[in-house]
């Protein structure tokens, strides 16, 4: 008889759109097969992530091809959703609009709170808290840096908005717990170790270089202080 | 609406700049919506700084140059500026929206060779201000929601502006690679 349990899947790569968006821009998704193959976890996104990345590209010519692509990967199970960790969707769907209130009202400038994220960056924090109470090791990838931020240091997005906004902002500190924990790594970050671990193919000293930069030029926040390090390791 | 005193400080602006074909006034008074718009995320502030920019483009082209299409343009922009500023004053907010979204479709209907041009113009508009408010620190997503285009063309645009170091770098490089070579362990 054919067994009903899930996987005893111990880790997972938790993507927002950014990430997926940049490999597939980029050409990338050879090397993104390649490094699921050698990755002992799951890939996942959101049902969010998915609208983003497949629906709602799928209406517009210009960017159907990649929608295409990325729903391959689907239907591969290189990226899989959720619930084939046995998480429940509605649950974290749930969560994710909690958590979103949260995040959206701790910065306020001139008295409006300032709405900083969306239900798809916020759904990977909440789906990395499922995660970790399931025992399964993870981190998120995200390119853009907003989420990351107010993860790792929330004091950073209220300097960004009192720079740019030119007026006082005001923050409820006590918010900032919500987004303790959770663990970032950019698409730049999955390509260097695809380079480092010979997924990369192409055989020239500028690979590394050319790689980091178009990814950047496709939406990863990453410094030309940043890349010029990660040449030197 | 909010911050409505400065939002029609703007608009009267733009049409001096207009009338003095200032395309860089134009650019920098889209960039002063864009701060509160960046805060309120009203959408029609939104709109009003996709408009101004838009307008900043087009009266590059060599197609408004001449007097009687010129005319033409500036008589309906007015009307459309007059009209928005007056459903501001009145806080006719309802109004307010139909206006604002009549602007576009006004403008697109001004010439038959040219309509073509002005929704590119503005679909890059939508784009380029959807790269500033991310630059103030809102997310991707949430940006690319509010000026109702993708994250696809957002990422790719964004990439090209410079990285607003030191804020950007919250982790040290070190470190992030190897959280992500401990995961492939």
């Amino acid at each position: 008889m054919k067994s009903l349990a899930l996987p005893t899947t111990k880790k997972a790569i938790i993507f927002d759109s950014g990430s997926i968006i940049n490999f597939t821009l980029n050409g990338l998704l050879g090397e993104f097969r390649e490094l699921k193959k050698i990755f002992n976890g799951k890939f996942l996104i959101s049902k969010e992530v998915y609208e983003e990345i497949v629906n709602k590209p799928m209406e517009i010519k210009k960017f159907k091809l990649e929608a295409l692509k990325i729903k391959e990967l689907i239907s591969e199970n290189v990226l899989e959703l959720p619930t084939s960790l046995g998480i429940d969707e509605s649950k974290l769907s749930a969560k994710t609009q909690e958590l979103m209130k949260i995040a959206n009202n701790t910065f306020f400038g001139h008295e409006n709170a300032i709405h900083v994220i969306d239900s798809g960056e916020t759904s990977c924090l909440v789906l990395s808290t499922l995660l970790t109470e399931k025992g399964i090791k993870n981190v998120i990838s995200v390119d853009e840096r907003t989420i990351r931020m107010l993860g790792e240091r929330p004091e950073n997005i209220l300097e960004t908005l009192k720079k740019k906004l030119h007026t006082s902002i005001k923050a409820n500190k006590e918010n900032f717990k919500f987004f303790k924990g959770f663990k970032f790594i950019r698409s730049t970050e999955l390509i260097f170790l695809a380079y480092k671990r010979g997924i990369v193919k192409m055989k020239n000293h500028n690979v590394l270089d050319a790689l980091l930069y178009a990814l950047k030029f496709n939406g990863c926040s990453i410094s030309d202080e940043e890349i010029a390090e990660m040449e030197r390791l | 609406m909010q911050e409505k005193e400065n939002i029609l400080r703007i608009l009267q602006e733009t049409k001096e700049a207009l009338n003095n074909k200032d395309s860089f006034k134009l650019k920098e008074l889209s960039n002063q919506t864009i701060h509160t718009a960046s805060m309120t995320q009203d959408r029609e502030n939104i709109a009003i700084a996709v408009f101004v920019y838009s307008l900043s483009k087009l009266i590059q082209r060599r197609e408004y140059q001449s007097p009687k299409s010129w005319e033409e343009f500036y008589k309906l922009i007015s009307s459309q500026i007059d009209l928005v500023m007056n459903a501001i004053r009145k806080k006719d907010d309802e109004n307010l929206r139909k206006v604002v979204e009549q602007v576009r479709i006004r403008m697109e209907k001004l010439s038959g060779e040219l309509k073509f041009y002005v929704q590119d113009v503005f679909r890059k508009a939508q784009i380029n201000k959807a790269s500033k408010i991310y630059e103030h620190g809102i997310s991707m997503e949430q940006t690319a929601k509010l000026l109702g285009i993708t994250i696809f063309e957002l990422a790719s645009y964004a990439g090209q502006k410079p990285e607003g170091a030191p804020y950007g770098q919250t982790v040290d490089i070190k470190t992030r690679i190897k959280l992500a070579e401990d995961m492939f362990k």
